[in-house]
């Protein structure tokens, strides 16, 4: 041995000359030069997306693809399979590190410079490290196996890709064993340095019967397999799903990064433009097409799709992959007809799957996206009762079809004026359509008046100059009508200098908070729930307690979007409450049917989202379900009558629940 | 095809309605206004004739104050052509006759093969305009209707009889049609056609100009129906009911007087 020790001959038996290295590296060159020429090919199909920038803070995107990448944090979000992900994905680095170390050092620092640092005790931890990351990654890989082809869950789909990625990894990892085990059965066995590798140990006392010359056939055999395999491997990243590798790490670095869930204005002031949404591919944009080469159809998404779940004909994974499909194939096709107008109206843009999804991808905004075209472009909507609702808020700002100049009444008889008569306020209730006209959600508002009285709040609303806030106008593509309003609240508020604006509807309060930001509005603005759990907090709100038992549901707009989960249940428990969870809460909450503008939609396809919701609020044996917003409310209602529960279950806003407590 | 389409601004029914000072029409502070219901089925018929033919060019007509030109931009984003708009402020002041006249007026010289209106308004609701503006022009005229085919000249209209009967009408072009619901599904504009709505033609032409006719009738005074007594509901046995009834019809009204 020409080291000291603990170290080992690198290409031991296969030597280090011409015949080994020429070969070798013409191999490597040729397969990531094939690899490079693929993906260019792949970025030429990326390139027929619009423009959108998406390398602005650079660093903040480098940090969020670091965190994404190395510590696996949004695939180790779902355990299982997760961490068999994760495990394997850290084992195989490793391994990847392993072996650049030793070429490193053979082909470069030894020969050039004759540094040699893998010996002594690094080298035995480097032994043992790749040994154990080796096993690791073989027993997680089979434990995807199993569950991909023994137990699969409801949807996974597996196709040839699957196959070919699982036989290449596999046989990577046991080709290297069998190298290692056949070296170490020439050359380590009874060495102490031999106990640093473990299993190879074990496999080389297996094969050791081959005797020398058998042994090092095989190695050589062997060793040359293994190098093919590996650059097999990266030869089809860019033709399998292992293209992920490259794909999604890039993917968290082009994340959108908010906020969270402000769609892109169109400019409607162009004249000059022909076409607005998109009915082709090309007219989404690059980052778009770039997500359908990020999915590795985990599913994820559809697993938590609630349209999906309650049998209507969307799938979000489906979507990008359907998406992927025409930018490869067919980009001059219509994607409208292509994906199903049924699929994307069924969308309530709850976020659920844009939330979970391990590689960053964004679906609700394509979905929207693609009903803007079908909205500016063709005047179509899901069915005759949603243009009904369009044109009542064309016409009277509101689409329930009342008169806007009732939209104030329902507060005369508590005191609170608008801003036109007395704008020295504390804040800005903006009640939104289901507050002015709702009877159920009228209530809701009045609670919301009392707690502020009782705590010493002025309050003020826009009355009958207030308009609907355009969010279910803009989910469902109608981008004209959404801007018209906005722009209408916009310019009204500011001429009353608002400071601070509070809303009881999510919908209203994310869209203040985040659309209305494009369009000038400067106002602070704030949930309700946030707001009270503040009052109370201060000490200017005081409830009393009296115990009770109640179930509280997420809305989308409130948890997913807006990451509001803490504040509605620490209210709840302020005036007594206790929550018993749903199955489905915080972020995996279970949308009502109500979100993406389908509160002005019947639902007509599969089973009815809100009745599946009031079943799993009933399950939890509580009789109260607590939620945070007029469309939830409503659909509760609703839901409670069609799932019969009446006697078991009632649907309550926790402004009902606080106002109990004064 | 030269087509005119007659429409009128009206306000949305859902509005709480007050009667104005004068006691002559409704109030019309706090009213939303929109497209009177009928006649958004003549403007999608005559954009749908437009789409079928080509060659076709759609005249919308709206008398009024300066506000209907909200609702006539939203029939130039449908897809009419040009809009006419005749402007008065006292509209809500004139007889049937007099705005069928003013129509007429306008559209004598203009040699229009269809004009198409409503068959009533939702807020005056006298149902008279279009057949009125048919006489002076002397066209014939098909009202209610609730289909339209042509091929040519020829025309071929179903239209809505009492107890639900349905009549066809043949009739050759020039013609006035009055349009009632079930004619057609009137469309949701398109955000290019509305964009291309902004750069369409709109004339404004005073009503003083087309004015010739005067009215022969005016509203005396417009109210709320007054709340009488509530109505008295017998109960008991049917011969007992029956005597009641008579005593009651003898004693309170002149029928068997």
């Amino acid at each position: 041995m020409k080291y000291t020790e603990f170290t080992r001959e690198i290409y031991w038996n296969v030597g280090q000359g011409p015949s080994t290295l020429f070969p070798m590296y013409l191999f490597a060159v040729a397969a990531i030069g094939l690899l490079i020429w693929r993906m260019l090919q792949r970025v030429r199909k990326y390139k027929l997306g619009i423009s959108l920038q998406r390398d602005d803070q650079r660093s903040r995107r480098f940090m969020l693809m670091l965190r994404n990448v190395l510590l696996q944090q949004k695939v180790t979000k779902v355990a299982w399979p997760g961490f068999l992900h994760g495990l394997f994905f850290w084992g195989f680095g490793l391994l990847v590190i392993g072996t650049t170390l030793v070429v490193l050092q053979a082909d470069f620092t030894d020969l050039l410079f004759d540094i040699v640092f893998l010996k002594g005790n690094f080298y035995k931890i480097f032994s043992i490290v790749l040994d154990v990351a080796g096993l690791l990654c073989i027993c997680m890989l089979a434990g995807l196996l199993v569950r991909r082809y023994f137990f699969p869950t409801e949807g996974l789909e597996s196709g040839t890709d699957d196959v070919v990625m699982h036989g290449l990894l596999f046989a990577i990892l046991l080709t290297g064993f069998l190298i290692e085990g056949a070296r170490m059965a020439v050359t380590e066995l009874g060495t102490p340095l031999a106990l640093w590798s473990p299993i190879g140990l074990l496999v080389a006392k297996a094969i050791l019967p081959l005797g020398e010359s058998g042994l090092r056939a095989l190695h050589k055999v062997t060793w040359w397999i293994h190098l093919l395999l590996v650059m097999g491997f990266f030869v089809v990243i860019p033709i399998t799903k292992f293209r992920h590798i490259l794909t999604t790490s890039a993917n968290y670095f082009f994340s959108d990064l908010g906020p969270k869930g402000k769609l892109v204005n169109l400019d409607l002031e162009d004249e000059e433009a022909e076409s607005y949404g998109a009915s082709t591919i090309k007219e989404l944009t690059w980052k778009d097409i770039f997500d359908t080469d990020a999915c590795t159809l985990c599913k994820r998404c559809q697993d938590r799709c609630p349209a999906y779940a309650t049998g209507k004909p969307l799938s979000p994974m489906k979507i990008i992959k359907q998406l992927g499909e025409v930018a490869w194939h067919d980009p001059e096709a219509n994607l409208i007809e292509t994906l199903g107008k049924n699929a994307l109206w069924s969308c309530t843009t709850c976020r659920a799957c844009q939330e979970i999804c391990p590689a960053a991808i964004e679906h609700v905004p394509k979905i929207v996206e693609l009903r803007r075209s079908m909205v500016l472009m063709e005047g179509e909507f899901p069915g005759e009762e949603v243009m009904t609702a369009m044109e009542a808020t064309e016409v009277n700002g509101n689409p329930l079809g009342f008169g806007y100049a009732e939209r104030g009444n329902w507060v005369k008889d508590l005191g609170v004026t608008s801003l036109a008569e007395d704008s020295e306020v504390d804040l800005l209730y903006f009640v939104g359509c289901y507050g002015s006209f709702d009877k159920r959600n009228i209530a809701v508002a009045k609670s919301f008046i009392q707690l502020c009285k009782a705590a010493g709040i002025k309050v003020g609303i826009l009355g009958k100059e207030e308009k609907c806030c355009g969010e279910p106008m803009r989910k469902m593509g109608n981008e004209y009508l959404y801007h018209s309003l906005a722009l209408e609240n916009v310019e009204l508020i500011n001429s009353h200098n608002v400071r601070t604006i509070v809303t009881t509807c999510p919908h209203c309060y994310s869209t203040l908070e985040k659309d209305y930001r494009d369009l000038g509005l400067e106002s602070e603005v704030v949930h309700y729930t946030v707001y009270l759990e503040e009052l109370i907090t201060s000490g200017k709100l005081q409830l009393q307690a009296r115990e009770f038992d109640c179930t509280y549901h997420d809305s989308c707009y409130l948890g997913r979007y807006n990451g509001v989960y803490q504040a509605p249940r620490r209210l709840i428990e302020a005036v007594g409450g206790t929550i018993q969870e749903m199955e489905k809460s915080h972020d995996q909450s279970f949308c009502c049917s109500a979100g993406g503008g389908r509160i002005l939609a019947e639902e007509k396809l599969g089973e009815r989202m809100n009745i599946g919701r009031v079943r799993m609020a009933e399950k939890t044996g509580t009789n109260i379900l607590v939620s945070n917003c007029p469309f939830c409310l409503t659909m509760f209602e609703d839901g409670i009558k069609g799932a019969e529960l009446e006697s078991r279950i009632v649907s309550r806003d926790i402004a009902e629940i606080l106002v109990e407590g004064l | 095809m030269k087509i005119l389409v007659c429409i009128k601004q009206v306000p949305d029914m859902e509005s709480k309605f007050k009667i104005d000072g004068p006691g002559q029409w409704y109030d019309t502070t706090d009213l939303a206004w929109r497209m009177n219901e009928y006649d958004e089925y003549a403007v999608e018929q005559s954009i749908l004739i437009k789409e079928e033919l080509g060659n076709s060019d759609i005249t919308v007509l709206c008398i009024g104050p300066r506000r209907v030109q909200e609702t006539m931009k939203k029939a130039l984003a449908m897809g009419c052509d040009r809009g006419v708009h005749v402007e008065d402020d006292s509209v809500h002041q004139r007889d049937p006759l007099e705005i069928s006249s003013i129509i007429a007026e306008f559209a004598k010289g203009e040699q229009f093969d269809l004009i198409f209106t409503g068959l009533q308004s939702q807020d005056r609701g006298s149902g008279q305009v279009g057949l009125f503006v048919a006489e002076i022009l002397e066209l014939p005229s098909v009202s209610t209707i609730i289909s339209f085919t042509c091929e040519g000249k020829e025309i071929e209209v179903k239209r809505e009889l009492e107890g639900g009967m349905k009549a066809v009408v043949r009739l050759q072009a020039p013609v006035l049609l009055t349009c009632q619901l079930g004619l057609n599904k009137p469309r949701y504009p398109t955000l290019p056609n509305i964009m291309k709505a902004k750069r369409k033609e709109l004339s404004v032409i005073d009503v003083e100009q087309l004015r010739k006719v005067e009215p022969i009738c005016a509203t005396k005074s417009l109210f709320v129906p007054e709340k009488k007594n509530s109505g008295l509901i017998l109960e008991g046995e049917v011969s007992e009911l029956a005597n009641e009834l008579i005593k009651h019809l003898k004693e309170k009204t002149s029928f068997l007087a």
